[in-house]
C-alpha cells in the first residue's frame, strides 16, 4: 500500500512538472528562428473549425498591410464575415468580431493562437532555449516569453527545421501549432490544436481566388 | 429666406438621391414596381443558374472570387454548390439548412443558429422578392436603362450590424434577379451575379432533400 501510494505521489509530481520542466536550458543564437518567419504578403485558405463537438468551414485571409501590420479575416463561403483582426507589433485591433463570437476568451485565444503562427511579437530579450532530454530527437525549444505566455518554437538541433510551435506556460503547453509547406515564405498548411479543451483550426492554401 | 434655405436642400437631396447609383434615378411609383415584379415572381417556379460571387475587402484590396451552380424552386428551396476555388454546397429548405465541405457535412436548424436563420431569411426573400415587402427592411427603387435597383435597407439593430444595405438588381425584361448585393457597415461587400439563366426547368425534389 505505502509503495502504491509512493508511485502515485511520484506520478502526480511528474505530471506537475510538466514537460519543459525535464528540460535543460542551453545556449544558442536565438535570432535562429526568424528564419521560419512566414511572410504573408497575401494567402487565402480554406479553414475547417472544430470547437467543443461543432464544425465550421469558411475561407480566411492573411494580408501584410502597406503599414506592415497583418490583417486576418475570417469569412464563411458564402461571404459573411466572422471576424477582421489587425496584428502590429505588441499591438492587436478587433476591426470587427460576429456578434455571436464577441466574447473576451474567445478573441484572446485566437489573438495568442495566430501570435505563435505570425511570430510577429518575438523579444529576443526575454528568451531561452531548452534541450530536449530526449536522445533521439535532441530537440531544440526557442522559447520568448509575454507576460505569463511561454512561445516554443521547437526545431531540430541544429535549427534549420521548424518540427512545431507550442504556447503554455512554463510548465506545459496548452496548445500546439504546425507551419508546412512553405511556398515563397508562406505556409501552404497551418494547424492549430489545444490540449486543454477541444478547438482545432485547419487551414490549407488557396491559389487562384481572384481570377474571373 | 427659410424657404430658399429648404429648397437648397431639397435639391441637394435629390441630387444626393440621383447620384447615389451612377446611371440610375429613383422611381418615385416604387408601388408599381413592386406589383409588376411580384407578377412576375409569382410565375416563377424554378431557376437554374450559374453564380459568380465576388466578396470584396475594402481595406485589404483584395477580393475572392468563387463561381458555382445555383438553383432555387418554389417555395423556398436553394441549393448553392460552389466548385471554384473550393468545394462547398449548401442546402436551404424551409427552416431546415445542409452544409458540406471537403471534410464533413452537417445538418443545421436555421432556428437554433442566428447566423444561419439570417443567411437562410436573406437569401430567400432576395430570391423570391419578398424581401421588397418584408418589414425588416425599408425600399428604395431605382431605374436605369436596362435594370431597376432595388435598395433595401434593414431596420432591425441585428441586420443593421451585417449589412448597411442589400441592393437587388432586376432585369427590366421578365424581372429577373439578376444580382445581389450585399454591402457591409464596414465597407466590404459580397455581390453574387447570376448568369445562364433558366427559368421554370423541372429540377427534382432530390436536388434539395435534406434528410
Amino acid at each position: 500500500m505505502r509503495y502504491l501510494l509512493l508511485i502515485s505521489t511520484a506520478v502526480g509530481l511528474l505530471a506537475c512538472s510538466g514537460p519543459y520542466k525535464a528540460m535543460w536550458k542551453g545556449t544558442a543564437d536565438m535570432s535562429c528562428v526568424q528564419l521560419f518567419k512566414p511572410v504573408f504578403t497575401t494567402a487565402l485558405y480554406n479553414t475547417k473549425v472544430n470547437v467543443i463537438g461543432r464544425h465550421l468551414s469558411g475561407l480566411l485571409i492573411i494580408k501584410t498591410m502597406p503599414d506592415s501590420s497583418t490583417r486576418i479575416v475570417f469569412s464563411n463561403e458564402a461571404g459573411f464575415k466572422f471576424f477582421d483582426f489587425g496584428f502590429s507589433g505588441n499591438d492587436f485591433n478587433v476591426y470587427y468580431i460576429y456578434k455571436e463570437m464577441d466574447k473576451k476568451a474567445v478573441i484572446k485565444t485566437l489573438r495568442k493562437d495566430f501570435q505563435l503562427v505570425l511570430m510577429n511579437n518575438l523579444n529576443l530579450t526575454d528568451s531561452y532555449l531548452l534541450k530536449s532530454n530526449n536522445s533521439d530527437t535532441n530537440y531544440s525549444y526557442y522559447t520568448f516569453r509575454q507576460g505569463k505566455d511561454h512561445y516554443y518554437y521547437i526545431t531540430d538541433s541544429l535549427c534549420q527545421k521548424l518540427i512545431r510551435m507550442e504556447r503554455g506556460s512554463s510548465r506545459k503547453p496548452v496548445m500546439s501549432a504546425i507551419a508546412e509547406n512553405f511556398n515563397q515564405g508562406i505556409p501552404d498548411t497551418i494547424g492549430i490544436t489545444h490540449s486543454n479543451f477541444n478547438f482545432d483550426i485547419g487551414l490549407k492554401r488557396i491559389y487562384n481566388y481572384a481570377e474571373k | 429666406m427659410r424657404k430658399q434655405v429648404l429648397l437648397a436642400g431639397m435639391i441637394m437631396m435629390v441630387y444626393c438621391v440621383r447620384a447615389q447609383y451612377a446611371g440610375y434615378k429613383i422611381v418615385s411609383d416604387a408601388a408599381n414596381f413592386k406589383a409588376q415584379f411580384a407578377t412576375a415572381s409569382q410565375k416563377i417556379n424554378t431557376i437554374k443558374s450559374d453564380f459568380v460571387q465576388e466578396k470584396e475587402l475594402s481595406m485589404l484590396s483584395e477580393k475572392i472570387i468563387s463561381k458555382g451552380k445555383f438553383l432555387f424552386k418554389k417555395e423556398n428551396a436553394v441549393r448553392m454548390e460552389y466548385s471554384q476555388p473550393f468545394q462547398y454546397l449548401m442546402i436551404i429548405n424551409g427552416s431546415k439548412i445542409y452544409v458540406k465541405d471537403s471534410q464533413k457535412e452537417n445538418k443545421i436548424s436555421a432556428k437554433s443558429n442566428k447566423l444561419f436563420e439570417q443567411i437562410n431569411k436573406i437569401m430567400m426573400d432576395c430570391v423570391n422578392g419578398s424581401a421588397l415587402s418584408s418589414s425588416d427592411f425599408t425600399v428604395k427603387i431605382f431605374e436605369g436603362s436596362d435594370t431597376f435597383l432595388a435598395e433595401l435597407s434593414p431596420v432591425n439593430k441585428n441586420l443593421k450590424t451585417l449589412f448597411k444595405n442589400i441592393n437587388l438588381v432586376v432585369a427590366k425584361k421578365g424581372y429577373a434577379v439578376t444580382k445581389i448585393e450585399m454591402h457591409e457597415p464596414s465597407g466590404d461587400n459580397t455581390t453574387i451575379s447570376f448568369v445562364n439563366r433558366e427559368m421554370n426547368v423541372t429540377l427534382p425534389d432530390a436536388l434539395f432533400a435534406i434528410n
